[in-house]
């Protein structure tokens, strides 16, 4: 399902450098194939493959019980796998007749709840995976971690005594301190209010980069998905949807249900004739060879329409959100299409104003029509 | 915000200042008695009885405490961790032993470790005609019933602890390379603490209040010795002194429980729960699995009961189920009926006030009804029968003292049930009957009373089924002549009429089976 490379739509310097951090990199983490039973409580996975680069990050991106967490799982070894392999280092670690116990595989795991022992304290929570070291040893790790994680003459409180923020940044140590073949964080911004999580991001994504862990990254919040990671995995329904860059993701979707999952989505009716895709917002050039006399939909993202207040246009305004830094309209197009557009935070038109809209997408992402077209 | 006007509230506020003078006087007149004894009766006792009771006392708890603990935790971990054929049955087997008093565990033990009994002949058998058990009457054999008797109290709590338990610490600790032994160690276990220490302190409790098993045994325990010094001696102020000790040590041990449990609340650190993968046990280990579990429920209440049945059964047995038996039963419903009565009477104004009104007044009724913990059946006895004596003289020996008694020592099984299920309700449902113009009065009786029907009906049943098998209170108080099931079961297995005082112990077991449905998942302390 990827999008070959050439059909980048951006020429931002940042997406170039990120993809083009780690050309010869070899592999750190292969899924090749990988199923999981089917047990009632969990989701279950169906022919995953994908493969991390050293130093990479990879977010796990999709909706709850899409099966994110299952894959996760899979990869730390507290789940079987039906068919295929994963590889680790180029060993195979998991395949229908042998899985190597989680603590054979060298792997670092941040939980949700963050999962520190309550009875131990920072410093020993830290160290719980070092305890084949010398003290000595362990203690100047544990130094290292702390400072790295701003941290220092926090060692001897116990979970309880840490804030939310804290506890992660400890989960966070005690999973980086062995130095893991790979990091796996399990939704670890999801118990953080939305402040709190923002600075985490930078600060996570800041430690990550500069240890160089190749890491997996469970999440439901494409925002955070955007903000940390090299490549997305969009799974839906157990399923692989795409992986790709954030940009491309965004930009170029490959199916509805990441179009539409990553982002604010409308998707207008069109058909094709003489080459062109003719919509109500005007025409849009084929770009899925699709044959003469073809519905498709055509992609449209808030961004991508703006608004010109003119009385003799048809278009309405039926709503506004605002949302601080930007204004939302949703507009009714004269047969029913809903399509929404962002304005600046101070361009306010009355609800009921006639709009006419201005598309101007340096892209356009079509998908063969299938019944009619969501909001 | 109170849903009540001040003038009912005032009522409610008199009985609930009455229920808890009536439990507070006697306890502190016994109190009183004790600092008023002559000082030659404290160090005649200090020197003389008070060391080895004292001794007694305390390596038979640690004894019990060890043996329940071992037993408590491994049955415990088998159901929760194994998966293996019958788990579910066993889950459900291995708190019966509670519903069997301890002196109807000591009366049969102390005929399958007697002398000439099956477990001796069974051992002569395999180690020669001159070989000799352990007496039950022993320490050995005290350690042996109560640890018996009161180890579900472990397994139920360090169950219900690993039910519960974050999966979460265990995987982490996996990411971290612990071996499967050192996960135990140093996170499951360590994890479990509070729950298992809540559980112990719970035995210890109960086995320095006991008193059917060791009387039985002839162990002599404070308990125990607090009945002799008021039947044999008759000497209440040495009773007294000996009772304000065990009331301190009892303190000591639930404040403990209650310590451990509320940390145990705070070890829960919330997450998503996952319930853990049980290990599929492969046929020979679910063989030994089962066969020690068949031996730990078989000493604790499948060969008792069988034993009870047999017995009940003989001609001995047969005969005696006459009028007089039905009289014993009639008794004992009577009693039980009306100790249920008063006691969800004099409990409801304290619950609903401490809900509603949490002055420190309120609560502090609360907490002082809750006093009936640390008083083990003698003491509240004692307590009742010297401010009877002294203030009431005539109604010595009638049923109300022994109401009273059971009052005092069972509200606080009560209350565990009426408390949650008033505080359940929000005060908001009371309010907005009073907006669409009900009175307090008519709020109460259509809207409190059948919300709270439930929680009611549960704190009458369970007080009811407590008062069935309490021992002895009933035997320090009863009216003349007037014998329970209990007291037969006590009497006839005094004189070691075995056979004679089955049928009245197999009623009280079943009669305890359906207040362990009602207690799944509750507060064990009321078992």
């Amino acid at each position: 399902m990827n999008t070959p490379a050439q059909h980048r739509p951006m020429d931002t310097d940042q997406p170039s450098t990120r993809a083009h951090h780690f050309p010869q990199a070899t592999s750190i983490l292969e899924l090749r194939s990988i199923s999981c039973a089917y047990d009632p409580n969990r989701p279950a996975i169906r022919d995953i493959s994908f493969s991390a680069r050293e130093g990479e990050i990879i977010c796990l991106l999709g909706p709850s019980g899409c099966g994110k967490t299952t894959v996760l799982r899979a990869i730390a070894g507290f789940e079987p796998v039906q068919s295929g392999e994963i590889l680790l280092s180029g060993q195979v670690v998991s395949s229908p007749v042998k899985t190597v116990p989680t603590e054979h595989r060298r792997v670092g795991m941040v939980f949700q709840e963050y999962a520190l022992f309550p009875h131990l304290r920072v410093a020993d929570n830290i160290a719980f995976g070092l305890h084949h070291l010398p003290r000595a040893e362990q203690k100047r790790r544990i130094e290292e971690m702390l400072c790295l994680t701003g941290m220092e003459g926090f060692e001897r409180r116990y979970p309880h005594e840490l804030s939310g923020g804290q506890q992660q940044r400890v989960a966070l140590s005690r999973a980086l301190v062995q130095n893991p073949v790979l990091l796996l964080l399990d939704e670890p911004f999801s118990n953080l209010d939305p402040d709190m999580a923002g600075r985490m991001r930078q600060e996570v994504h800041a430690l990550l980069r500069r240890m160089k862990t190749t890491s997996i990254m469970v999440t439901h919040d494409h925002d955070e998905a955007f903000a940390m990671a090299d490549r997305i995995a969009v799974l839906n329904q157990g399923v692989l949807e795409q992986m790709d860059t954030p940009e491309l993701i965004y930009h170029l979707p490959a199916t509805r249900f990441v179009a539409d999952f990553v982002g604010q989505a409308d998707f207008i009716a069109g058909r094709i004739r003489q080459g062109l895709i003719h919509t109500e917002l005007g025409t849009f050039p084929n770009t899925i060879n699709g044959s003469e006399g073809d519905h498709v939909a055509v992609m449209i993202r808030p961004d991508d329409v703006h608004l010109v207040p003119d009385t003799s246009a048809t278009p309405r305004i039926v709503a506004r959100q605002f949302r601080g830094s930007e204004n939302l309209y949703t507009v009714q197009l004269p047969s029913g299409q809903i399509v929404h557009s962002s304005e600046s935070s101070t361009s306010v038109y009355q609800e009921g104003t006639s709009v006419e809209l201005r598309v101007s997408a340096t892209h356009t992402v079509l998908f063969q029509a299938e019944g009619p077209s969501r909001p | 915000m109170i849903a009540v006007r001040p003038s009912s509230l005032s009522s409610l506020q008199l009985a609930s200042l009455t229920g808890t003078g009536l439990i507070l006087l006697p306890l502190i007149y016994v109190i009183t008695l004790a600092f008023s004894a002559d000082p030659d009766i404290w160090y005649r006792l200090w020197t003389t009885r008070v060391p080895e009771l004292l001794w007694n006392t305390i390596s038979l708890s640690g004894a019990v405490a060890l043996l329940a603990l071992g037993l408590g935790v491994s049955t415990a971990w088998i159901v929760a961790r194994f998966e293996f054929p019958g788990r579910r049955i066993w889950e459900v087997a291995l708190v019966l032993p509670l519903a069997m008093p301890t002196y109807v565990l000591a009366y049969v033990f102390n005929y399958l470790l007697g002398f000439g009994g099956p477990v001796e002949q069974l051992w002569q058998y395999l180690a020669g005609p001159h070989a000799r058990m352990f007496s039950p009457q022993s320490f050995l054999g005290a350690t042996l019933v109560m640890a018996l008797d009161t180890f579900p109290f472990i397994y139920l709590l360090t169950r219900s602890a690993l039910l519960n338990f974050n999966v979460s610490f265990e995987e982490v600790a996996r990411t971290c390379g612990a071996s499967p032994l050192r996960r135990i160690l140093s996170v499951t276990l360590p994890l479990l603490r509070p729950s298992i220490v809540a559980g112990v302190a719970l035995v210890i409790l109960y086995v320095v209040s006991d008193f059917g098993a060791v009387s039985l045994l002839r162990y002599q325990t404070l308990t125990y010795a607090v009945f002799q010094q008021m039947t044999g001696q008759l000497d209440n102020q040495a009773a007294s002194i000996l009772s304000l000790l065990l009331v301190v040590l009892a303190l000591l041990f639930l404040l403990t429980e209650r310590w451990f449990r509320r940390k145990s609340r705070f070890y829960q650190t919330a997450g998503r729960y996952r319930a853990p993968q049980r290990i599929h046990c492969n046929w020979l280990q679910a063989a030994g699995l089962t066969t020690s579990l068949c031996v730990i429920v078989g000493a604790s209440f499948g060969i008792p009961v069988s034993l009870l049945i047999m017995w009940s059964l003989s001609p001995e047995a047969l005969a005696i189920l006459d009028a007089r038996f039905f009289g014993f039963v009639w008794n004992s419903a009577l009693l039980a009926t009306l100790a249920a009565t008063a006691a969800v009477l004099v409990g409801l104004p304290l619950a609903y006030l401490a809900s509603r009104k949490p002055t420190w007044l309120n609560t502090g009724c609360l907490q002082a009804a809750y006093a009936g913990y640390v008083l083990p059946g003698p003491v509240a006895a004692l307590a009742v029968l010297v401010l009877f004596l002294k203030v009431l003289p005539f109604f010595y020996g009638t049923v109300l003292v022994l109401v009273v008694a059971y009052v005092i020592h069972f509200l606080p099984a009560g209350l565990q049930s009426l408390e949650p299920s008033i505080q359940q309700i929000t005060p908001n449902v009371e309010e907005v009957a009073r907006t669409l113009g009900m009175s307090a009065r008519d709020t109460m009786r259509h809207v409190t009373l059948p919300l709270i029907r439930n929680g009611v009906i549960v704190a009458w049943v369970l007080i009811f089924l407590q008062t069935m098998k309490e021992l002895p209170a009933t035997l320090l108080l009863r009216p003349v002549g007037f014998d329970t099931l209990a007291i037969r079961v006590w009497l006839e297995a005094s004189e070691e009429y075995y056979q004679l005082g089955a049928p009245s112990a197999l009623l009280i077991v079943l009669v305890g089976l359906p207040a362990l449905a009602l207690l799944r998942s509750r507060d064990w302390r009321a078992a």
